[in-house]
């Protein structure tokens, strides 16, 4: 050890230097015992001038008694499983009814007056084509399908948070998903995944652990969206129902989708595991979760709020993403080269892939093209189905989205298309695995401020959906060779 | 399906297999070429580290010393001490192998940056704490001083690694250790473990696996030629005597002894018990370490077990009129001392 000598005639900035270094060889680490003691001191003066409410000398106070009771052994799961099965009935039985409204208005009307407008002012087709049937139509089915359930959804599950019961649920199952290494906020993010997944990125926020919640946010696609819910229970009713005798076709198909729900919700707990072994293991990891006192909720508040910071806020990410995807859509429809749309090159291209992993063409460039949101991915299957098929009598034109009168009618449009029972279970599977949309991964940017997890999050489910299909379709294949 | 077969696997196959190995930078072939090179320079390194360690143990190194230690032939051993040679960092004494200045420089910024990587992985990362050392044994080899300058103001010049070693300065000071083995504890008095030996692994990731870490507290029981009973948090713990060679503590006073008399941890309180923090635990640190003070888990608080998740974990715990749930690994971090609700 150096002890510089200290004289006051030629002391330089060095010497002094010297010195503390040697001191603190001598004196050891006192940094932590310095915060500790200022953190002590804080609570001491803390203690000194506030005041605080007795708290009953007997019995419980009211706080306790709600918690006793949402976190019993007895009553905690079954009352969770209830609330959350009540927000999702009303969410889904309460959107039918304003979308199909807004269907009305959206394309039922106005979109046939802007046509008419259009050639009153003798636009030329491709112009009116391009801003009505592509960007219009596609930005108006995304809002007629988003807008309600999650304007009805977010409010409600806003509403129980305010309550202060979801930090509850976090308590309850955190043993979960601290065995998959992940967090029990995560079960909020998750839930918030069923209704919408770029707003779930938002409230992955809560997650103050910066690993666990990177796996929230990789994780979190694997809960099935609101967008991705009709196509699953058109393709259940369409092609599984249709195996069992009709008095036991609903059954069977909401078992289904279910199935394909709860797969996701096993997905989620095994990527986590996987994550937070490989990927994500040297990240930092804390954990605490403060359970605030209950309060009445503020119910105004609420629903201003969540319509606003939301609702709203999803869906203005969502149309900005669906206007150039409505061109886009229009326009692969529409440009010819040498007697052949852009679809159809890109369709035949596609092709070979789409049947090695037991789809086809037309839906890998469905979903390519209709990457803003879910909900116009079965458009857009239909619209290109009788684009490339050529069947007369269906559709609405080149590049102009549709849905079908019936179930029967888009069942027309599939076996046209050529699709088998092997199709619709890939196509149920694919729906599950693959990217998120584009506001969602847009948003995982935004919150994580990073291209790289943002690139896991988008490439690694789209990289599993591809894999998990295409050993459906060879596992199918085979069984039909030895059975078949 | 006839196109997919012939045309879309084989091409797929091909292309794989190309980026595998020619990937820029990462390809196979890429890595086998700057891979012989790293390797030397490696080995010469390590080869400098356990000249240095036994200058500093005082014991005579050997070419068949570094074939021992670094589980290489002697004929490769010998290769390196004679590169070592070449490169001025050390010089042949019979068959003794003594480090110049260059060298034992040049050892001292390894050890360096062996140590400040493990603080570094104990702070700042989610590492479990078995992996540091493999990490770090990695990381040493590719820190430049400059690099673990910056690394050492970043984290604010830290003395020791977390296993309890000293981290040299850049000009190569060092606290100085003032330890004793363990098996040096009289039956009956307590010491505290300023060092937990991280080699050989086998028997450090049994330490660790049984719970001990530099800064806990242990009361020797007694001991035999076979075995050393100690207690440690609680618990009684029997080791080998090869095992409990591992570890060097600092002798605690009698009054030190009588704080720490009957300590038990958060996670031994069910609700609706009550305690009092004696202190946070060493092992927790870091991130760790400032939320559990930030959320009021500070020395002299009362806290109260509240209640237990149905999943078994979390418990919540009253802390300051405020409810926290905290794991059972969390909990264990937190000593306690009993009160009377």
């Amino acid at each position: 050890m150096t002890t510089a000598t200290i004289s006051q005639g030629n002391l330089t900035p060095q010497d002094v230097l010297e010195q503390a270094a040697s001191l603190r060889l001598r004196v050891g680490d006192f940094h932590e015992k310095l915060v500790e003691s200022n953190y002590a001191e804080a609570a001491d003066i803390a203690d000194s001038v506030v005041t605080r409410p007795e708290r009953p000398a007997h019995g419980l106070s009211l706080d306790q008694r709600i918690d006793r009771l949402v976190t019993s052994r007895l009553w905690g799961f079954p009352l969770m499983i209830l609330l959350f099965a009540i927000v999702f009935w009303i969410t889904i039985s309460g959107a039918n009814i304003p979308s199909s409204m807004l269907m009305n208005v959206l394309i039922g009307r106005i979109y046939p007056l802007l046509h008419v407008g259009a050639d009153a002012i003798h636009l030329p087709w491709w112009l009116s084509g391009l801003l009505i049937d592509g960007m219009y139509l596609a930005t108006a089915w995304v809002i007629s399908v988003m807008l309600p359930p999650m304007a009805i959804f977010f409010p409600l599950f806003t509403l129980l948070e305010d309550f202060g019961y979801l930090p509850r649920v976090a308590f309850n199952l955190d043993n979960v998903f601290r065995k998959s290494g992940a967090h029990g906020k995560q079960a909020l993010s998750m839930m918030m995944g069923f209704g919408c997944n770029a707003a779930a990125m938002v409230s992955t926020r809560v997650i103050d652990s910066p690993r666990e919640r990177l796996i929230a946010m990789i994780t979190n696609n694997f809960a099935l969206c609101n967008g991705r819910w009709p196509t699953q229970i058109l393709i259940a009713t369409l092609f599984i129902g249709s195996l069992v005798p009709a008095y036991l076709a609903g059954i069977v198909s909401a078992l289904a989708v279910v199935g394909i729900a709860m797969l996701g919700v096993l997905l989620t707990f095994a990527v986590s595991w996987a994550l937070s072994r490989t990927l994500l293991q040297g990240e930092v990891s804390t954990f605490s979760l403060e359970l605030p006192p209950y309060r009445p909720p503020r119910v105004w508040q609420t629903i201003y709020t969540s319509i606003i910071d939301r609702t709203l806020f999803v869906l203005w990410r969502a149309v900005v993403f669906a206007l150039p995807a409505g061109a886009v859509i229009w326009l692969v429809s529409n440009i010819q080269i040498g007697g052949e749309s852009i679809a159809a090159y890109f369709i035949n291209w596609l092709n070979p892939l789409g049947l090695l992993i037991g789809l086809n063409g037309v839906i890998l460039l469905a979903y390519v093209v209709a990457i803003p949101a879910n909900e116009i991915v079965i458009p857009t299957i239909l619209m290109l189905t009788v684009l490339t098929t050529g069947i007369s009598g269906m559709g609405a034109g080149a590049g102009v989205m549709f849905e079908a009168n019936s179930p029967a009618g888009a069942m027309a449009i599939f076996q046209a298309g050529g699709w088998t029972l092997l199709t619709g279970v890939n196509l149920m599977l694919f729906s599950l695995i693959h990217n998120p949309c584009s506001t969602t991964i847009y948003t995982m940017y935004t919150e994580s401020g990073s291209r790289k997890w943002t690139a896991v999050a988008a490439l690694l489910p789209l990289a599993m959906g591809f894999v998990v299909t295409f050993m459906v379709a060879q596992a199918w294949r085979l069984g039909a060779m030895i059975f078949g | 399906m006839g196109e997919v077969i012939t045309f879309w696997v084989p091409w797929t196959l091909i292309m794989l297999a190309l980026a595998v190995l020619f990937w820029p930078g990462r390809g196979l072939f890429w890595r086998q070429r700057r891979s012989k090179e790293e390797r030397e320079r490696i080995q010469v390194e390590d080869a400098l580290k356990y000249l240095y360690f036994c200058e500093r143990e005082q014991r005579r190194p050997t070419v068949a010393g570094i074939a021992g230690r670094m589980q290489v032939s002697e004929n490769r051993a010998a290769h390196i001490s004679q590169e070592l040679q070449e490169m001025g960092f050390a010089v042949m004494q019979g068959d003794v192998i003594k480090l110049t200045g260059d060298g034992r420089a040049y050892a001292l910024h390894i050890v360096r940056a062996h140590r400040l990587w493990e603080r570094h992985l104990a702070d700042e990362t989610g590492y479990a704490e078995r992996e540091w050392h493999a990490r770090a044994e990695q990381a040493e080899h590719s820190l430049t001083p400059e690099e673990a300058d910056a690394l050492a103001a970043r984290l604010r010049n830290p003395l020791r690694d977390p296993h309890g070693d000293p981290i040299p300065t850049a000009t190569g000071e060092m606290v100085n250790e003032h330890g004793q083995l363990v098996t040096a504890l009289e039956p009956g008095r307590s010491g505290r473990i300023l060092h937990l030996e991280d080699e050989p692994e086998g028997l450090y990731a049994q330490l660790v696996a049984e719970g001990f870490y530099p800064g806990m507290i242990i009361e020797m029981v007694d001991q035999s030629s076979d075995r050393v009973r100690v207690w440690a948090d609680g618990n009684e713990v029997v080791l080998a005597p090869l095992t409990a060679s591992l570890i060097s503590v600092q002798p605690m006073s009698m009054r030190e002894e009588l704080i720490v008399e009957g300590a038990e941890t958060l996670a031994d309180l069910e609700p609706p018990e009550m305690g009092r923090i004696i202190s946070l635990s060493p092992r927790c640190r870091g991130v760790e370490r400032r939320r559990f003070l930030d959320l009021g888990f500070v020395p002299g608080t009362e806290i109260a077990a509240e209640m237990i998740s149905p999943g078994g974990e979390p418990t919540a715990y009253r802390v300051r009129d405020t409810l926290i749930a905290l794991r059972k690994n969390q909990a264990g971090m937190i000593l306690v001392e009993r009160v009377e609700g």
